[in-house]
Order: C-alpha cells, then sequence, then structure tokens
C-alpha cells in the first residue's frame, strides 16, 4: 500500500477509525475503498464463469461482435490468478482459447491456441494497455490493473459514491496522465471510469450500464467503453454468470488449450 | 490429395449420416468460409510456362457436434484449382475426440498435429508439412498437412503424455515441380513437371504395419517453464534418399529425439529446441543415396518492442554427421549444403486500426546456404466476415539452396475469404 497522495497523520486516523467499518458509515481510507473495489471487481467468489458478448462499433457505424465464454479461479483473494477464454464467434477466431495467468506485480505468462494448425503459442507479454481483442477495452480492463501502480487519493464522497483520482507513480508505461473511478459505496463496483489525458481532457469513458447478484455476489453485466476522441465504442454484455463453481486447477493448462472441456465451458 | 477421384465415398457419409445421427441431440454447428486466391510469378521462370503459381476458389465446410462424452468435427475443402485445372476436396479434418477419463483422451481419425517451439521452423515436429501452399501464398493454415492417426492423450500427476500413431506413414506434400520448380543435382539445374514431362515421384514405403509412424511428447510446466522431451520413429518427411533398384526417389528410415523449452526470458518469450535425428540405414553417413544423421538446434526470443509491434528471432543450426563421409562418397559433392547450416529468422508483426489490419514481415537468411526466403504481408479485416490479405513470397540466392532454388517461382498473391 502506498500513502504518497496522504499526510501520515490522516492515513493513521483513517485505518483506525475505519478498521471495521459499520453498514452506512462512509470510509475514508482510500487504499481500503481501493482494495475492496478490486476484489469486487475481479475477485468475486472463489471462481467464476460467464458468456461475454462484446459489441465493437467504430466510428464509421460499422460493428464487430467478439463472442467467448471465459473461466476465472483465483490462487488467492487480490492475488494471482487463471483465466481461460474459448472463442465462438466471429467465425474465424471461432475454438480460438486464450489462457492467462495472472501474476500481481510481474509479467502475465499467456497462450493462445490456434486450431487450424493445432499450434499453442506463448504470446510474448505484452503492453497491458493495448486493444484486447480488437475492442476498446484494454488487457488492463479485462484482468485488472494493479492497485500498487498507482497513487489514489479520495476527492469526493458522494451519496451514492466514493470519487477516487488514480495517478500512475511509472507515467511512462501508460497513455493516461490520470484516472478517476466512480466506486458504488454499496457493491464497491466502479460504476464510471474517465481518463484523463495530459492536456487534462477526458478520452476514455468507461460506464457499467447495469449490475446484476449472482451468487450474492454483485456483477457488472453490461459495461462499455467509449473512445472519446475517435466515437468509437464497445459495449460487453455478460450472462449466465455463475461463482463458486469448483474449478479445478487443471483446467487452467495445455489440455484445455487444444481440448476444451466443454462442461466446464458451456453457456447458453 | 485423397479422394480425388471418388469424392462422394468422402462426401456422402458426412452430408447424409451425421445431421441425421445428430439429429434431436445438441446442435450441429456448420461454419467455413469461401476463398478466392491468386498468386502470379514476377520473374521469368525457364522451366514453367504458366505465370500463375495459385488461382483457385475454395469452399471449407467446418461441421461440429458436441456429445456428453465425444466431439466429432469435419472440416473439407472442395478447390477449383485452376493452375492443376481440375476440382479437388481435401479433408482437412474428419476426427471424433472422446475424454474417456479424468485422465485420458482420445482423438482418432483426420486430424492436423502441431508440437514443438519454433516459429515456422520444426524440429521435432516430424508431422506432415504443405511446402507447396507455404510458397505459393496460401494461409498459414495450410502448412501443417493433415494425417490419419491416433492420439493418446494422457495427464497423469507429475507430467502429460501424448502418443501419436500414424498407422500409413504420411509424408509433407513435397515439392513435385508442378506449381515450384526446384534445383536436380542429377542435371545439374531448375527442373519442373514441364521440364521432366512428369511431377516428381517418390516410391512411398510399403504399408505395412511395421511402417506405420510413432510420436510421443512428455511434457510438464514448471513455474512457467515448458519443458518436453519428444520422440518420432518413422521416415524423413521429404524423399531426401534414392533407391537404385527402383531409380526412384524415396523416404529414409529416421528416429528423431530431442527436447524443448520455452519460458519468459527478459520481458519477451524465449525458447530452445533440439533435436537428433538418427537416420537408420546410414549411420555411418558413407551412403550417398540416404541422408546422414543430423543434429538441429534452435534458439529463439519473442518481445513486443513497442505497442502492438512485436519482433522476433530465431536462429537455427542444422549440423550433418558424418560429413567427411558425405563428401567423400557424394556423386556431387559440390552441392551437398555445407556441414553446418544456419538459418537466422526475423519476423516483426504490427497491428493497427484496432487489429482490423496486419502488417507482417517473416524472414528467412542463411548464411551458409546463401539465400533468402522473404514473407511480407497486409492483412484487412473489413468485417468480422470478409478478410483481405495481400502478400509476396521473395526467394533468392543460391541455385542448389533450399529456398534459393524457388527464386525463379518468387510470387506475389492475395486472397479474399469470407467466413460464415
Amino acid at each position: 500500500m502506498r500513502y504518497h497522495r496522504l499526510p501520515t497523520m490522516v492515513a493513521v486516523t483513517a485505518l483506525t477509525l475505519t478498521a471495521r467499518p459499520s453498514i452506512g458509515q462512509d470510509l475514508s481510507d482510500v487504499d481500503e475503498i481501493v482494495q475492496r473495489a478490486n476484489l469486487a471487481t475481479y475477485y468475486a467468489g472463489d471462481d467464476g464463469r460467464a458468456g461475454v458478448r462484446m459489441t465493437i462499433t467504430d466510428a464509421q457505424g460499422r460493428e464487430r461482435i467478439r463472442q467467448f465464454a471465459i473461466l476465472r479461479r483465483d490462487v488467492a483473494d487480490g492475488g494471482d490468478q487463471d483465466y481461460a477464454l474459448l472463442f465462438s464467434r466471429p467465425a474465424d477466431v471461432r475454438n480460438t482459447v486464450f489462457l492467462v495467468t495472472k501474476h500481481v506485480g510481474a509479467d502475465d505468462d499467456r497462450w493462445l491456441y490456434l486450431p487450424s494448425l493445432d499450434l499453442v503459442r506463448r504470446i510474448a507479454a505484452g503492453d497491458r494497455r493495448t486493444s484486447f481483442v480488437g475492442s476498446h477495452f484494454v488487457y488492463e480492463d479485462v484482468s485488472g490493473r494493479g492497485v500498487e501502480e498507482d497513487t489514489h487519493e479520495l476527492v469526493e464522497t458522494t451519496d451514492a459514491f466514493y470519487v477516487v483520482q488514480n495517478t500512475p507513480i511509472d507515467a511512462g508505461s501508460v497513455e493516461f496522465s490520470s484516472w478517476t473511478v466512480w466506486i458504488d459505496k454499496d457493491t464497491f463496483l466502479p460504476i464510471k471510469v474517465e481518463y484523463v489525458d495530459e492536456g487534462g481532457e477526458v478520452y476514455r469513458r468507461i460506464e457499467a450500464l447495469q449490475v446484476a447478484e449472482f451468487g450474492g455476489h454483485p456483477t457488472v453485466t453490461t459495461m462499455q467503453v467509449s473512445d472519446l476522441r475517435s466515437g468509437g465504442t464497445t459495449v460487453s454484455e455478460v450472462r449466465d454468470v455463475e461463482y463458486d463453481l469448483g474449478i479445478p486447477e487443471s483446467v487452467f493448462t495445455e489440455r484445455t488449450l487444444r481440448s476444451p472441456p466443454r462442461q466446464w465451458f458451456s453457456v447458453r | 490429395m485423397i479422394g480425388v477421384r471418388r469424392p462422394w465415398r468422402w462426401i456422402a457419409p458426412v452430408l447424409v449420416v451425421w445431421p441425421v445421427v445428430a439429429a434431436g441431440q445438441e446442435p450441429v454447428e456448420i461454419h467455413g468460409f469461401g476463398e478466392a486466391a491468386v498468386a502470379g510469378r514476377f520473374l521469368e521462370n525457364p522451366v514453367i510456362a504458366d505465370d500463375f503459381a495459385l488461382a483457385e476458389a475454395r469452399f471449407r465446410l467446418d461441421v461440429s457436434h458436441f456429445t456428453d462424452f465425444a466431439e466429432l468435427s469435419f472440416k473439407g475443402d472442395l478447390i477449383a484449382d485452376d493452375v492443376i485445372g481440375d476440382v479437388e476436396i481435401d479433408i482437412r479434418q474428419a476426427v471424433i475426440t472422446m475424454h474417456l477419463s479424468q485422465w485420458l483422451d482420445v482423438r482418432a481419425g483426420r486430424q492436423v498435429l502441431t508440437w514443438g517451439t519454433g516459429d515456422l521452423v520444426f524440429l521435432n515436429d516430424l508431422f506432415p508439412k504443405d511446402f507447396v501452399s507455404f510458397f505459393v501464398g496460401r494461409d498459414d493454415e495450410f502448412l501443417k498437412a493433415p494425417s490419419n492417426s491416433v492420439k493418446f492423450s494422457v495427464y497423469p500427476r507429475p507430467a502429460s503424455l501424448d502418443v501419436v500413431w500414424t498407422p500409413v506413414f504420411t509424408p509433407d506434400r513435397y515439392i513435385t515441380g508442378v506449381r515450384l520448380s526446384y534445383f536436380d543435382a542429377s542435371v545439374p539445374g531448375l527442373v519442373s513437371a514441364e521440364s521432366m514431362g512428369q511431377p516428381l515421384t517418390a516410391a512411398l514405403p510399403p504399408r505395412t504395419l511395421g511402417n506405420g509412424e510413432f510420436a510421443g511428447r512428455l511434457y510438464r510446466t514448471f513455474g512457467g517453464y515448458e519443458l518436453a522431451l519428444y520422440g518420432h520413429v518413422g521416415f524423413t518427411k521429404r524423399p531426401l534418399a534414392f533407391d537404385p533398384t527402383l531409380d526412384t526417389a524415396t523416404f529414409a528410415r529416421l528416429g528423431a529425439y530431442g527436447a524443448s523449452v520455452r519460458g519468459a526470458v527478459a520481458g519477451g518469450i524465449g525458447n530452445a529446441e533440439g533435436s537428433y535425428y538418427d537416420s537408420w540405414d546410414d549411420r555411418s553417413g558413407t551412403d550417398p543415396n540416404v541422408p546422414n544423421s543430423e543434429v538441429r538446434g534452435l534458439l529463439g526470443y519473442e518481445r513486443e518492442l513497442l505497442a502492438n509491434f512485436t519482433l522476433g528471432l530465431q536462429y537455427y543450426l542444422q549440423w550433418t554427421l558424418g560429413y567427411d563421409q558425405l563428401i567423400a562418397n557424394s556423386p556431387a559433392p559440390q552441392f551437398e549444403p555445407d556441414e553446418l547450416r544456419h538459418t537466422f529468422t526475423l519476423r516483426t508483426t504490427y497491428r493497427f486500426r484496432r487489429e482490423t489490419m496486419i502488417l507482417s514481415l517473416f524472414a528467412f537468411v542463411s548464411p551458409s546456404d546463401r539465400d533468402t526466403h522473404l514473407r511480407p504481408s497486409f492483412t484487412y479485416a473489413w468485417s468480422d466476415a470478409v478478410r483481405l490479405d495481400l502478400g509476396a513470397n521473395i526467394m533468392a540466392g543460391n541455385e542448389s539452396g533450399f529456398f534459393g532454388q524457388l527464386e525463379e517461382s518468387s510470387n506475389i498473391y492475395g486472397r479474399l475469404r469470407y467466413s460464415y
């Protein structure tokens, strides 16, 4: 945890006061807010499954679809995770499998299986700010940005939201100069995220358009990312969400790349 | 290609029986594509009059069906080929996959198989390749040719094991002089099917059980590093041997044993692979009609240098064992490759416009063969369904080198594909 933006006094006081927050009482420790938002967004349950459909619309209004089933398994809450994605659309990437071992604080391991060649490719840990499968989402939006990579400042607490401004510690590694997130005070889900460029202009926005609860875990089911410069958007719709299925560790191996187990990937 | 003479033998069961069997159960998924492709040679070829290396329309039918215990999958291409002047059928996959237990999968039928760590370089992967497709501008997918095989995948705790049995030896789809001319040391010079009066033919091993191929891979991942051991028992995949009694090219017995490792290195992916090619019928290296044993090694590194820009480099070594005996006995020692053959490869890929456009260059450069092969390409995904590919296969250098012999077959190509 970093307290760069907080005077030590305030931080210590905040920790003491919010160690056991009661319902209805606002948190004031920004690191606790950010940590809980990270857990609510990326670590619901011990594992999970969903069907995802991304509709990518460019500035000219042309649509592209990316549809896949996603499996996730947490090695530790807030820590490493395994992801497996099986694509069903478009036709030319059907049955392509993408496997990721997410390492907090280190490069992820990524594999891609190309069924037409029966080829398992190892993918170099790339820039996590590049497009995820051609959408307006970036890899980091999908698997999470390390909370330790930014300094956090609680700029406002409204009736519904904690508004947190995040500034990258390594400014050279990202294309934004800061990002601001509106975190729901009840669910700790980010409801709106805005990315600001060096000129102070908001150029990218992510909005949670729909939230539903599955197995006690509030989940964003419709999310839109807007590229405010080019005018393109991607809408991600999530369905058939299930948590705590007991997906074994062995599902996240080369066997799944070459022969994806239908019982785990089956989403309606 | 299989089934050219009686294509209905292949199509009928699939088209008729499958949907009937599947009716009322899980849905049958039907996909595929239609593609038009053309490649033109841009240099004067002294032995092939036709300027087109490729001029074809291809229709892919991809049918799959899943049940609780098995997956059925069929992929077949109908090709109207204007270079051959014929309609052909190429079954790329007709396979059943069964998950028999927690630790055993069986995949049986016609299938494409790949393993190993190289990028367009294969050491321990001795499954059939299609080098004709590779050099005439077809999609990369067609570099791998199918074989009729059974693959057993066993997943015990400590490591995983694949065993592949190919009962009938399946060679590469090698260069026969039809679309590509090649160097013949006995002429010596460039020849083609046209100049020879017929395509290169080779005598296949007799169809006995003993001439089937076995391949195995034992693999495991340790902390993000993938380790694998390989073995293959069969024949050379290209007709590198000569049978003096039949006066024809043929395939030599081969055992290949190797290992590989792949993992994260300095912000990228590094890989190393080695293989020992044991030429059973010429271990001493004295028989000029049978290729010598070899040691092959590969080192590779790939990294995303800038956002969306990836660079890959490889060094590939082929070391011919018993080289002095080879030269002493060769009828044409001046055309034998060097004892140590070095090949460097470079791959650059740049994705832009939200990955709808891809610019790529793959280059092979061999200082020892004194030849090169460049593969520039541009891909534009106009929509999810429509894709355009433009590119070139540029070969140059020493006339008897693997790439250099194809200099006069250098071509530019275009492909337009609609996927459904």
